[in-house]
């Protein structure tokens, strides 16, 4: 629940635009055809406003007419021809809405969809160790805030070429009538831009607290439902919500301070209009006398500069909003870790019209003859961990890690296959060096079922099969020990588990990861003590179903005597440390560690 | 809809009451404004002839009220963002203690991801419909009505057009934003579902890289996205429908005001100042639909928000509280009689999980749970803690049938360990207290040292205030933390579901002595696969199928050479590995 904040200060403002810009070239074609349409969208005011001040010019020259006593049917019919103008003008922007619209809305989900598949396609398939460095409830607001702000910004690029080109528009039109006003009025309007540019620190930071906070309300909340049974059964649901409350007004002062500033900024933009306005009024009156100054022109400006404040508002709310992307870029890039931060903006079918191809196939096979582990380090920052691990696994044995609790169990097997990053050690198979665990050791090699497996909410035939062939049910569910479950099961192997698995029991659960492991039929099977789940008996069936019908390797972690006295070789863990290997039989001869935990197993 | 907004906008209605002498003070200035310019221009076109004192008044005056109004915005829009924080924070609280007092039929249909969709996600699109929608559409309102009545004074044909239209175009735009009710209800299902697809999928990370199978569950991943991508297009043009529509009625509305300002001057009818005024009020007409309509955009968000959020408190739990009052000191005694359970109790054909399951456990003793894998044996302990209810028969405790039962105090005092022990990201004591800043550090301190996690406690760097490792815990400290929760309370039932199945027995060991001062004049029961672990029990009962097989005092048993528990206890020592093996 604690959001560390972003310690490294990475984005420069050239990396916002340079990854952005690689998400532009993702579709050019519909990126080209948005900026033309929204160009056109955006330039439509000017001629609009010209039109209206041409009618308004004609009927100032009316007004003259007629006190010339002269008829002054020429100059209404002028403005007859403007309001035509003016209607066809205004018909046009709707057609290009419609069009401008449509096109907006498919490039922006697809961007989206884009960077959310390079998330989690690199997390899920990319080499190296994966760790979050939050908790998953916080890296979903990366897959959800983030790239909708990535998204935002896409939406200020595809803007700002016709909102420029407006602004253009506007002051020449303005800068004809009068350079000077059109000067003095456009000033405090580039104040306002500079002025906005100066807070934007002040906006980042706000930003990032309050980012924070909704990341810790949103946490709370997952971790809440995630532990939903522990909470009920505690009757703390009080104490829960009470804390909810707590974050959220955290939150809530973070938001306010947020949205003051960024509506204060907003608001200034909006109003600054009718501070011009009377400041053209002010600067105008003296040239009416003069007669520099007609009705036609005052109207051009006021009709002008509504819209040329929004403009500079918009570039003032475009530097800002470059700046919050910057700070999602950060965080995703923070997620990803070790990935070149191109990696996000990466070009990948994503698959939004059609189905996805079948994956690409698991590595080749490369039957086991020997695992080798050598120096094996990977300690965590409070200092726990294995130190210095080494030990052989051959092919056709039956290992068995065991040891006190924290004596490192878990921790070897999952810095062996590189699901934390080691940092020092090598593995060896066959021979010959792995430079990557966590791509190498997966089936066909190795496959492993953890302490805790995850399953995911979907049907039980799923989970199992999580992409192998149908054939290898069968004979997975068996060896699993899963039939009598399924027995039981209303809908048997279409029977949905429910979020992460909770409609199972928690031997059901750990039965069914086992068979998810047997079902992608690897070389070398990692158990991360799955006898925990499992009474004696079934246990028993286990390893026999496996002996009988598998050749398989296995590096079982376990301090049952089912599992000890079945061992090839035990691996003794004390403190971290590999202390001892060998037979049951000469462990229990030399071991006074491996006596007690023998021994402990017996008592009744 | 009207209810909730009163439900949580009534608690602040001086804040409320503030916006709306801040929002009617500024409508009434911007309605001033193009007053000043009309008498401007009609000033100016004498050219020559203007009087340049009154210009120059008449400018500076405008720019005085501009700087009023923009004052008075962002007062408005700083205390209508107060309101909306401060009523949503309120209504995420009331959903997720809601949430929490659903049953867990309920939870298990739903992910954590899911969740958080619906208590964060969903109430945020509400909080701008809460913030802005007092600002943004009360203050329109005002703007609207006030500019109405400006065309009116200048001339009632115009006034009675525009009215018309307004009418006619607020009324059109409304027919026409239902379309997108529907199709936004269902984008922010799919968008559930696809953030809860993508949580799942983190969480799960290591079981999905470790078994290679990452281009599979990235596969799955994109069905999802392209399920979502094609719901959010959809909904996005029904929504735009509403902004389509505004734009072509306002196309027609401005040429038909300045066709009517160019004909009425025309005829000489009106000045040029007032031609040109009726234009800017136009824009004065404009801005509120348009306002309107875009909260009309995000009373749809709002609306679809708001329904599921209906939908998740119309959700009653199954599980009802009594108001009876356990007795509040000492053991109590546990019966079970003629209990049956099923899952799904409406699928008669679909096999239950207990059948007529009755025993008497006395106050103060501990009974030994035993069964295979799926004989019910948790099941049967959720029971007696309501996560779940009897399809048939009853549950009494302290002679007090649970259901009958206050179910707060209920579940305070009967503690559950699970071999599945719930952590959260949070601090060491958070996790112990749940949260609850009234239990102090030398409890939870204390309650640590006695379950023999003093030297693990020793070696974090800031006490029980350090952030709860996750990453570095074992199952089996797991575990022992579970422990430490169930000495911070004082329960007088306390049921162990295999609680040692983690554990490695030297660790074990650690645990029994604190065990046995746990359990000592406590009613407890204990799971177990494992013979020793229930061997300080003082009842034995044996389950097999959902049934009752055996029943009585341990030592008994155990002197009956018929029955299971001895036949367990043979098998037990007959086996090599020391381990009993259950019928």
């Amino acid at each position: 629940m604690t959001a560390v904040p972003t310690s490294k200060p990475s984005t420069t403002p050239d990396r916002t635009f340079a990854l952005t810009k690689r998400l532009f070239v993702y579709r050019p074609g519909l990126f080209v055809f948005n900026l033309l349409m929204w160009g056109l969208f955006h330039t439509a005011p000017a001629l609009i406003t010209l039109a209206v001040s041409r009618v308004f010019g004609q009927l100032d020259a009316a007004e003259v007419l007629r006190k010339g006593g002269q008829s002054v049917a020429p100059a209404i019919a002028g403005a007859w021809i403007f309001v035509g103008w003016f209607a066809l003008v205004r018909a046009g922007r709707f057609g290009i809405f419609y069009g401008a619209f449509r096109a907006f809305i498919e490039i922006w989900y697809t961007l989206d969809a884009l960077l959310r598949r390079n998330l989690l396609g690199y997390l899920l398939t990319a080499r190296g160790s994966r760790r979050l460095p939050d908790t998953p409830a916080e890296a979903v607001s990366r897959f959800r805030d983030d790239v909708e702000d990535v998204a935002g910004y896409i939406e200020v690029w595809i803007d700002s070429l016709g909102i420029l080109v407006f602004s253009l528009v506007a002051i020449t039109l303005m800068a004809r009538v009068d350079p000077m006003i059109t000067l003095l009025v456009c000033a405090p309007l580039l104040l306002m831009v500079a002025f906005v540019q100066k807070l934007s620190p002040t906006i980042r930071a706000y930003r990032r607290r309050m980012r924070e906070a909704t990341a810790r309300v949103t946490d709370f909340v997952g971790e809440t439902f995630g532990a939903v049974s522990a909470v009920k059964l505690a009757a703390r649901e009080d104490g829960m919500v009470a804390h909810l409350k707590k974050l959220g007004e955290t939150r809530r002062h973070a938001a306010l301070r947020d949205v003051l500033l960024t509506e204060l900024i907003r608001g200034v933009n909006s109003n600054m209009v009718n501070i011009a306005v009377g400041l053209v009024l002010l600067l105008g009156a003296n040239k009416i006398r003069g007669g520099a100054l007609e009705v036609a022109d005052f109207v051009l400006f006021i009709g002008l500069l509504p819209r040329l404040t929004g403009s500079m508002g918009f570039f003032g709310d475009a530097i800002a909003r470059h700046r919050r992307t910057g700070v999602s870029y950060d965080r995703m890039t923070r997620l990803l870790q070790d990935a070149p931060d191109t990696d996000i903006v990466a070009h990948h079918p994503t698959y939004l019209h059609a189905e996805p191809p079948v994956p690409p196939a698991a590595p080749p096979e490369l039957p086991l003859e020997e695992l080798r582990v050598s120096g094996l380090t990977a300690t965590f920052e409070s200092g726990l961990g294995v130190r210095n691990a080494s030990f052989t696994v051959r092919q056709g044995e039956f290992v068995v890690v065991t040891g006190r609790i924290g004596s490192g169990k878990s921790t070897l097997l999952r810095a062996l296959l590189g699901l934390i990053p080691a940092q020092a050690g090598t593995v060896q198979w066959n021979g010959q060096p792995v430079e990557d665990p966590a791509s190498f050791l997966v089936p066909p090699r190795t496959a492993y079922t953890s302490q805790i497996p995850s399953l995911f909410s979907d049907s039980l035939r799923e989970n199992v099969l999580s992409g192998s062939g149908e054939d290898r049910l069968g004979r997975a569910v068996r060896l699993a020990v899963l039939e009598p479950d399924l027995a039981q099961l209303p809908q048997g192997l279409d029977t949905p588990v429910g979020a992460r698995g909770v409609k199972l029991s928690g031997g059901q659960m750990q039965r069914t990861a086992v068979a998810r492991m047997l079902a992608r039929d690897a070389d070398l099977l990692v158990f991360d003590d799955v006898s925990s789940a499992l009474d004696a008996r079934t246990e028993a069936q286990l390893w026999d179903g496996l002996f009988a019908e598998t050749d398989a390797t296995c590096l079982v972690v376990s301090h049952r005597r089912a599992a000890l006295s079945r061992a090839d070789r035990i691996v003794l863990m004390q403190d971290g440390r590999i202390v001892d290997g060998g037979t049951l039989e000469q462990l229990l001869g030399r071991s006074a560690e491996m006596r007690a935990l023998w021994a402990e197993d017996e008592q009744s | 809809m009207l209810g909730v907004l009163r439900v949580y906008l009534g608690p602040l209605k001086w804040q409320v009451a503030g916006l709306a002498t801040l929002l009617l003070t500024s409508t009434g200035l911007n309605l001033l404004l193009p007053q000043l310019l009309r008498t401007f221009v009609d000033s100016a076109k004498l050219g020559a002839g203007a009087d340049v004192g009154l210009l120059a008044r008449l400018a500076g005056f405008y720019i005085l009220l501009a700087i009023g109004v923009q004052l008075m915005t962002a007062g408005a829009t700083y205390v209508g963002a107060r309101v909306g924080w401060t009523a949503t924070n309120r209504l995420r609280v009331d959903l997720m203690a809601h949430l929490l007092s659903l049953d867990m039929r309920e939870h298990k249909e739903r992910t954590p991801g899911e969740m958080i969709e619906r208590i964060d996600g969903d109430v945020t699109a509400l909080s701008n419909f809460f913030s802005q929608f007092a600002v943004r559409v009360f203050g329109a309102a005002l703007l609207l009505i006030g500019a109405l009545f400006m065309f009116f004074r200048e001339d009632w044909r115009v006034g009675a057009g525009v009215t018309l239209f307004t009418l006619g175009t607020l009324l059109a735009m409304n027919r026409v934003r239902k379309l997108g009710v529907e199709p936004t209800r269902v984008e922010r299902e799919s968008s559930a579902k696809l953030f809860g697809f993508v949580e799942e999928r983190l969480a799960g990370l290591e079981d999905i890289r470790s078994l290679g199978a990452g281009g599979h569950h990235l596969n799955g991943f994109l069905r999802t996205q392209r399920a979502f991508f094609t719901n959010s297009v959809y909904s996005w043009r029904r929504r735009s429908v509403v902004w389509q529509l505004s734009m072509a009625l306002f196309a027609i509305g401005y040429v038909g005001v300045l066709a009517t300002a160019v004909g009425l001057y025309a005829a000489g009818t009106i000045t040029l100042g007032t031609a040109f005024l009726l234009y800017n009020y136009m824009s004065l007409v404009e801005e509120p639909i348009d306002q309107l309509t875009q909260q009309l955009q995000e009373l749809q968000k709002a609306g679809a928000s708001l329904f599921r959020v209906g939908e998740i408190l119309a959700l009653r739990s199954a599980i009802h509280g009594g108001n009876l009052e356990l007795p509040e000191d000492g053991a109590l005694s546990l019966d079970f009689q003629d209990v049956s359970f099923s899952y799904s109790p409406d699928e008669p054909e679909l096999r239950g999980v207990l059948y007529g399951v009755s025993f008497h456990l006395p106050a103060g003793q501990t009974l030994g749970l035993l069964g295979r894998t799926g004989s019910g044996k948790t099941t049967l302990t959720r029971l007696i803690s309501r996560l779940y209810d009897a399809t048939s028969g009853s549950v009494r405790l302290g002679g007090t049938n649970v259901q009958d039962a206050d179910l707060h105090g209920l579940r305070r005092r009967v503690a559950v360990v699970t071999q599945d022990v719930q952590l959260f990201q949070a601090s060491v004591r958070d996790n112990l207290s749940f949260f609850d800043p009234q239990i102090s550090d030398e409890e939870v301190e204390a309650a640590l040292n006695e379950v023999g996690l003093g030297t693990w406690l020793s070696r974090l760097g800031d006490g029980v205030h350090t952030p709860l490792p996750t990453g570095s815990l074992s199952a089996g400290e797991a575990q022992l933390l579970a422990f430490a929760r169930v000495m911070l309370r004082d329960p007088a039932v306390i049921i162990l579901d295999e609680p040692s199945s983690r554990l490695d027995p030297a660790t074990e060991a650690l645990l029994n002595a604190a065990m046995t001062r746990l359990l000592s004049g406590r009613t407890a029961i204990i799971i177990a696969h494992r013979l020793d672990t229930v061997a300080r029990a003082d009842r034995i009962l044996v389950l097999g199928g959902g049934q009752v097989l055996e029943d009585g005092p341990r030592a008994a048993l155990a002197r009956d050479p018929r029955s299971h528990y001895a036949e367990l206890l043979r098998a037990g020592t007959l086996e090599q590995e020391g381990e009993g093996v259950l019928a």
